[in-house]
């Protein structure tokens, strides 16, 4: 592993520990010796393309399935039904009936959860409140916009006070402005003490709101850090070049002094750069017609992804 | 917060109260499904309107159980099974509702196990089930013109109907849940619940007495679990004999099979999953 973390202070601990763990699909294997720790009180990124298994992860941190093999503790305690009493889960797809109002969601979620009435119909206030959706309580599920049904979602994750927010792709399919909204929620959440736990393919969102990020591939946890520390060693331009490049030419690139990290996974060659717009020239110059295409922008973590594993994050991996 | 306000009672209590909270809501989804509602109404209450009057006045219903020929309140006590069953079948097939909007998923990741989940889920088809069938009974009492005999007196017979109609319910709800542990889409649901439940349909009595069938049909009766839930309605709202089987019978076989059939649904793993 590349890595940087588990940087943790002595004395922290965990919300999630998790050790060699294992899982498979019949004849597929999501999860293959994974390990990683998330700090308590953490906002705490899992990215990877779909399919590299942190899907499948939140659903063992949840104990909705049993590893094959490996440790796991959550909240200082191995997952159980009871233990799902202090987790909220906001899964991918949309997870809602239609046909039932707002309120009835909630009601529902609460009683599942164990919410004495009175206390129940408080918290339901709250939590509409909290997610702006007070004034729509009434209103059949199918009425709602798809960021209110996200909001919706959230609201009822949010609903029994939980200590550990396992999110599954929380922002897909959202405007920006419902996207904004409900980062805004969660990291009020996450101030109010909730570990935070969020698996993601959308390097921006992990950049942006994750204090430790662990990059997932193939069920393994290949790096782990805070974003900065895992875009350390890149330069300022990310330079993606598409072509039929010889060893020879790829080695006298990473020998140029601007050159930061440089990765060729044929007919890929990904580099970190400190000014595209010399370097490019630069690198036409030398390679002529070898180069089919050419992709430019500042430099995030999917670059540093893409120099660990070798595929971006987009295509790696089955949904 | 507020570890104080997080949850009410015990495990017991607990699971009795997300039993309850799915309970209510499927029922308040059937109430709100009014083509459901009243399909499973008027659908045996219309047969009971052709078969019964086609029967009655165009064939000869000759058979001593069929008392004065009146084919058509013959046919009562099998249409109120028959509502109960559609019901029941049409209820369990709301965990494919529930599991192809994802409520099924939550509902799984609420600190219950699984079979917490389904024993809700089913205990709301048996109640749907039940009603549905005791409710077509009660229309059917009102009409003119069809006449039930109550040998135990109106309110007696009801009850007695009703705790047949409620095994009964328990034990399709319970093979219901069998069935959708092994059946992935609701078509491949429906089409094997149809398969299965038509004949045993037909062969219960339902539709022509047991008594003058040949020997294999006779048999075939036997072994079906429906036959004594008919017999039973028939000696509670219907005949004044003991029935085909005998109510001691129809008691012991339901009362013993619906709660193995059920409890054998609720703990099926593939179902829970």
């Amino acid at each position: 592993m590349r890595s940087t973390e588990v940087a943790a202070p002595p004395h922290a601990t965990f919300a999630a520990e998790v050790r060699d763990l294992s899982f498979s699909y019949e004849d597929r294997v999501a999860l293959d010796g994974l390990s990683l720790s998330v700090p308590q009180g953490s906002v705490f990124g899992l990215l990877g393309p779909n399919g590299s298994g942190k899907s499948t992860l939140l659903s063992l941190l949840a104990g909705l399935r049993a590893p094959a093999g490996g440790e796991l503790r959550v909240l200082g305690e191995t997952p159980s039904p009871a233990l799902r009493a202090r987790i909220g889960f906001l899964f991918q797809e949309t997870s809602l009936d239609p046909l039932m109002t707002v309120r009835e969601v909630l009601w529902l979620h609460g009683r599942l959860f164990g919410l004495p009435a009175p206390v129940l119909r408080r918290r339901i206030e709250e939590t509409l409140a909290t997610v702006g959706l007070a004034d729509r309580a009434r209103s059949s599920v199918h009425t709602l916009s798809g960021g209110m049904k996200r909001r919706l979602e959230l609201a009822r994750a949010l609903l029994p006070w939980p200590e550990l927010l396992l999110l599954d792709e929380p922002t897909t399919g959202l405007d920006p402005d419902s996207e904004q909204a409900l980062w805004s929620e969660l990291e009020r959440i996450n101030r109010e003490g909730a570990t935070v736990v969020l698996a993601t393919n959308k390097v921006a969102e992990a950049e942006r709101h994750c204090g430790t990020v662990a990059f997932i591939h193939e069920g393994r946890v290949v790096a782990q850090g805070p974003p900065a520390e895992l875009k350390a060693g890149l330069k300022r331009d990310a330079v993606w070049l598409e072509g039929l490049f010889t060893q020879d030419l790829v080695d006298a690139v990473g020998a140029w002094p601007d050159v930061g990290r440089l990765t060729w996974a044929p007919p890929i060659l990904h580099a970190t750069v400190d000014s595209a717009s010399t370097f490019v020239p630069r690198l036409f110059q030398a390679a002529g017609d070898a180069v089919i295409s050419v992709r430019l922008r500042e430099a995030t973590l999917e670059d540093a992804y893409f120099d660990i594993v070798g595929t971006p994050i987009a295509n790696g991996g089955e949904a | 917060m507020i570890a104080a306000e997080r949850a009410a009672g015990g495990p017991v209590i607990r699971a009795a109260m997300a039993c309850q909270a799915i309970l209510g809501r499927d029922l308040r989804a059937v109430l709100r499904s009014r083509s459901q509602l009243y399909s499973s109404l008027l659908f045996p209450l219309m047969l009971l309107a052709i078969l019964g009057a086609g029967v009655s006045e165009g064939l000869d219903p000759s058979s001593s159980r069929i008392r004065d020929g009146d084919y058509t309140s013959y046919l009562v006590p099998g249409l109120v099974v028959m509502a109960a069953l559609f019901s029941s079948t049409f209820s369990s097939a709301s965990y494919y509702h529930d599991r192809d909007s994802g409520l099924l998923r939550v509902m799984m990741a609420s600190p219950h196990s699984p079979r917490v989940i389904l024993l809700g889920k089913a205990l709301a088809g048996v109640l749907i089930g039940a009603a549905q069938g005791l409710g077509l009974l009660a229309v059917a009492a009102l009409i003119p013109g069809i006449n039930l005999e109550w040998q135990f007196g109106a309110a007696p017979g009801f009850l007695l109907a009703a705790g047949g109609g409620l095994l009964l319910a328990v034990f399709l709800n319970g093979f219901a849940q069998l069935m959708a542990a092994r059946i992935r889409t609701m078509q491949g649901f429906h089409l094997v619940m149809n398969l299965v439940l038509f004949p045993l349909l037909f062969f219960s009595g339902a539709f022509f007495p047991l008594d003058d069938l040949p020997l294999w049909l006779k048999v075939a009766a036997a072994v079906n679990p429906l036959s004594y839930a008919v017999d039973l309605v028939h000696i509670a709202a219907y005949t004044d004999t003991n029935g085909h089987f005998g109510l001691a019978v129809d008691l012991a076989v339901l009362g013993v099979l619906a709660p193995a059939v059920f409890l054998l649904g609720i703990g099926s793993k593939k179902g829970a999953e």
